[in-house]
């Protein structure tokens, strides 16, 4: 059911003076529903093809009559790696977002026309920097779907000087965390690990504040029940409803953060959700 | 009738084993070719199969928790005889490069 036709490339439209390098896909439905598209973000050492397509979230969106625009962040999947640590800043990332937006073909929501503006779905850390574009770019962004999110960002505490040292010479890390994510970047072969690492230090350099700023746009809020990392969802909502905004939750039963994602009651929320 | 046996593929990345999460289809349904079958997690991700066929399902393997190794039978399609020898056929509009897709086992007897 991966039908449709899409095209991809590597973005080259320069912000800010320089290329970001990204690997843009956009894919578009059989039959359109004639709703706005939908911005899919991946997590942390993942990529669109790992986190949208192999888990079927892809087939289903378009099934549902949604345009998709996928985007490999930097440093993972087919974008490139930059060897500068500017390019992995969640606000460079976030600018190189809008940017990928309006080159296809987003426009402003305007009331009573669903076509018009964007919906965000996010990952992990995909969801953070989807609850950051909501907050800064109300103007294109209609609703927001946040998958494993959290209140902190677990990249901000990871021990780049221990994960360095291991690679260097086998120094074990003492920090679970850290040990965890790096071995979770490792797995992959095609990771390119110390693109990998400028991206945790560049997140170090902006640790996630949700409370900085909130999206005001209809959100839903997803975590497998197991999901140690987002088990502070609810104060996500909580924070979301101070400011007035509707915040929907779904726990998943069963589920962790790597296996919430395939979840079919994941997919069907979300299809619902952004279809209203 | 002719029955036709699929095992679970290779994942790659040096996968050898996965884990039944959830069953998208049941025995005695008819599914169509690229309906999602079942979800499956590895130690890396976690992976919709789409359905390698059309057919009706006559067994499935595992349930949720349970771990099927790499080549052993994952689910097995009942299909009208004169079908069975094109199975494993990769229909022409699809980009088969970046998909995990199941591929037929027949059975010896």
């Amino acid at each position: 059911m991966m039908s449709g036709r899409h095209t991809g490339e590597q973005h080259s439209h320069t912000v800010e003076g320089t290329d970001p390098q990204l690997y843009v896909e956009v894919h578009d439905p059989d039959a359109d529903a004639g709703l706005r598209p939908i911005l899919l973000i991946h997590g942390f050492s993942s990529s669109s093809k790992l986190n949208w397509e192999d888990t079927g979230w892809l087939s289903a969106l378009l099934a549902a009559g949604r345009r998709v625009i996928t985007v490999d962040l930097p440093g993972h999947g087919r974008s490139g790696a930059p060897e500068d640590m500017d390019s992995y800043s969640p606000s460079r990332m976030r600018a190189d977002l809008l940017q990928i937006a309006f080159d296809a073909g987003v426009r402003p929501v305007r009331a009573g026309d669903p076509s018009s503006g964007l919906d965000v779905i996010g990952y992990s850390l995909g969801s953070r920097l989807a609850w950051e574009f909501g907050a800064t770019q109300p103007e294109i962004v209609h609703r927001i779907v946040l998958g494993g999110p959290n209140v902190a960002d677990p990249l901000a505490e990871f021990d780049l000087v221990a994960a360095q040292r291991y690679l260097a010479d086998g120094t074990p890390i003492a920090d679970e965390s850290t040990a965890g994510l790096l071995k979770m970047a490792q797995a992959l072969p095609s990771n390119n690990i110390f693109a990998l690492l400028s991206l945790v230090e560049a997140i170090k350099g902006e640790p996630y504040d949700p409370a900085e700023a909130v999206p005001h746009m209809p959100m839903l809020l997803v975590a497998g029940e197991n999901d140690e990392r987002a088990a502070s969802m609810p104060r996500l909502a909580e924070l979301a409803a101070t400011y007035g905004s509707m915040a929907e939750q779904l726990v998943l039963p069963g589920r962790n953060h790597t296996s919430a994602i395939t979840s079919r009651g994941f997919k069907q929320a979300a299809v619902a959700f952004l279809g209203s | 009738m002719a029955e036709i046996s699929f095992p679970l593929p290779d994942l790659g990345e040096g996968l050898i084993e996965a884990t039944v999460l959830e069953w998208l289809v049941s025995p005695g349904e008819q599914v169509e070719r690229n309906q999602p079958l079942v979800e499956v997690e590895t130690t890396k991700s976690a992976v919709e199969l789409p359905s390698p066929q059309a057919g009706k399902v006559v067994r499935i393997y595992g349930g949720p928790g349970d771990k099927i190794n790499v080549g052993e039978p994952l689910i097995v399609f009942e299909v009208p005889d004169n079908t069975a020898g094109i199975v494993g056929t990769v229909p022409k509009e699809e980009a088969p490069k970046r998909r995990v897709r199941l591929s037929a086992v027949f059975d010896e007897d």
